[in-house]
């Protein structure tokens, strides 16, 4: 029970991290981008070419390749995105799955397909039957962080009551004064930034591999649909919620409930969670938009 | 070199059915389905499916054509009402699902190994089906797009609300686009089974679901000779890299990541430069009175 706990909210941080991202331009830009799950996996392999320099910490090495992600999440705005501010909602998240195409198969031939694991230090830790290791503490702690820090910055600085301003009547903000495209560009530098730490922590705990993004894909946009889209706190409480889904019917014992023989849900079938819990938020959100209620 | 040119023409004729099948449903409806490659996958699973049970060729071809369009309504109706985002998530993760299912399931599809299909009887006749398949789905794309019906298409795809305000309830012409789109996609996913031999979870990636979207934007959303181009454009830049990988002697896998970075540039340099594609679609005036 208290393992099932443990591992719910270490899955829950690594995914949160990233979900909050995608919540986070969805607000401002009104446009799910498919391509942040691709700038979490080039944090990933930053931090794996910062970490192989001798003598340079991993806290460093994470902290660098969030910068570096950051910049380039700028840069494909500059490149791409603020040149087609004026289409379809359809046509920007077509264009985001260009931009992931493109940045995936350029770390392919950058890094080769191989598969890359992190020289990380890490213990084991024991209590009562639950075992779990500092870098899951780690994992959480930097989350837990990371969170605070950003829900500070929206919600007691000035900028970020701008961002959300912005978040809010995107027109109206800028009428009033709130220099829209310069802080457009501050959303891309945190939400890349943010990728790129949740991507290292989510590699750090696996294995890194370009095909890494099919992993992280179905869960991630999961927690954002279960937290409303453009609520960056929601993502965080839907990466809760589908962890906890995914680990505790994955533990419980349908078998001996049901038919009287153990028999658990294969742990393979995550992913149907993920996509069954994004299917029922779906079904509720269609019922209550047939009743013209929001 | 006779082998080579049959060979690309095939491999074109399938991937323009899944062009236009994917223009029925987002160059006319204005319905993103990011999971274009399910019903393929489907269409191809069911040929190697049936063929593992020793049943004959047409059982494959029966429940492929049956299983596909019911999966679209199964897929398109929860998501009435919904934005654009929604639905496009729904067919990714319905389209993911599929794969995952095959690849955890190796009593049923062989799982990672995949199925063995049986081949056409020669290279001839599997170019001969895939051009007649090109063929009816092209004239069927056709018809659709220049009846009044393929109009009230358009316009749920640039309103929904004004379509309904004429009297006509989208959701029913989106369900029938997607099924007849559907069944479009999965008879190219059997002939795709028949004519490779074999069928595996590698091949329905959702990177195969963005090559198809590349070939439709290059095309040009809403014309159908515009996106059957754009596929055999796509398809040439595709078998026509093998040569380049042998001509400069570079390893095939880094080729192919390069194929699909210039692909995923395309798309992008596309929507910037070119929204409306190689060959735009007509502007037309229509007298509503008398439609």
């Amino acid at each position: 029970m208290l393992q099932v706990f443990i591992n719910s909210i270490v899955y829950a941080s690594e995914i949160a991290v990233i979900a909050v991202g995608v919540s986070l331009s969805y607000s401002v830009l009104r446009f799910a981008n498919f391509a942040h799950i691709q700038l979490a996996i080039v944090g990933g392999y930053l931090t794996y070419s910062f970490a192989a320099i001798p003598g340079l910490p991993m806290v460093i090495a994470v902290l660098l390749a969030a910068i570096g992600t950051g910049i380039i999440a700028v840069l494909i705005d500059v490149l791409v995105f603020s040149r087609i501010r004026g289409i379809s909602a359809e046509g920007k998240m077509i264009v985001s799955w260009g931009v992931a195409l493109f940045i995936r198969s350029m770390l392919s031939v950058i890094y080769g397909g191989s598969a890359k694991v992190f020289d990380v230090p890490s213990e084991v830790i024991i209590v009562q039957d639950a075992v779990f290791t500092t870098l899951d503490i780690t994992v959480v702690v930097a989350t837990a962080v990371l969170m605070v820090g950003l829900h500070a910055f929206l919600y007691r600085t000035r900028t970020g009551s701008a961002l959300r301003a912005l978040a809010s009547n995107y027109d109206l903000a800028v009428t009033r004064g709130i220099p829209g495209e310069r802080l457009i560009r501050l959303m891309w530098f945190l939400s890349g930034a943010l990728a790129a730490v949740g991507g290292s922590l989510f590699a750090m705990q696996t294995r890194l591999q370009p095909s890494l993004d099919l992993v992280i894909l179905l869960p991630v946009f999961a927690a954002v649909t279960i937290g409303g889209m453009s609520n960056v706190f929601g993502a965080v409480i839907g990466a809760l919620v589908l962890s906890f889904a995914q680990n505790f019917l994955i533990w419980i014992d349908f078998g001996t409930l049901f038919f009287g023989e153990p028999w658990h849900i294969p742990t393979q079938f995550r992913d149907y969670i993920a996509v069954l819990a994004l299917l029922i938020v779906l079904l509720l959100k269609s019922g209550r938009a047939a009743g013209g209620k929001r | 070199m006779i082998d080579f040119v049959i060979y690309s023409v095939t491999v074109i004729a399938i991937w323009s059915v899944l062009a236009l099948s994917l223009n029925l449903q987002f160059g006319m409806t204005g319905l993103v389905n990011f999971g274009q490659i399910l019903p393929f996958a489907i269409g191809s699973y069911a040929a190697g499916i049936a063929a593992s049970f020793g049943y004959p060729w047409w059982i494959g071809v029966i429940g492929g054509l049956l299983f596909a369009p019911l999966l679209s309504l199964a897929v398109i109706l929860p998501a009435q009402r919904l934005s654009q985002d929604y639905w496009a998530l729904i067919t990714l993760g319905a389209a993911e699902i599929f794969r995952l299912t095959m690849l955890n399931t190796p009593s049923l599809a062989g799982g990672a190994d995949g199925l063995n299909v049986p081949r056409f009887g020669s290279p001839v006749l599997a170019l001969c089906i895939a051009l007649a398949l090109l063929v009816v789905s092209f004239f069927f794309a056709e018809r659709v797009s220049r009846s009044p019906f393929g109009r009230m298409l358009r316009v749920i795809r640039e309103d929904e609300v004004l379509a309904s305000t004429l009297g006509r309830n989208p959701i029913r012409y989106q369900a029938s686009v997607s099924v007849a789109a559907w069944m479009m996609a999965a008879a190219a996913g059997i002939t795709y089974g028949h004519f490779s031999g074999y069928v595996a979870p590698t091949s329905f990636t959702v990177t195969e679901t963005f090559i198809i979207w590349t070939a439709v934007i290059v095309g040009g959303p809403g014309r159908n000779i515009g996106v059957v181009i754009g596929a055999a454009v796509i398809q040439l830049l595709g078998v026509s890299s093998r040569f380049v990988a042998q001509w400069v002697d570079l390893p095939s896998d880094l080729i192919a990541n390069l194929r699909l970075a210039a692909f995923g540039l395309i798309l992008v340099l596309m929507f910037i430069y070119r929204p409306q594609g190689l060959i735009a679609e007509k502007r037309e005036a229509h007298n509503v009175d008398r439609d």
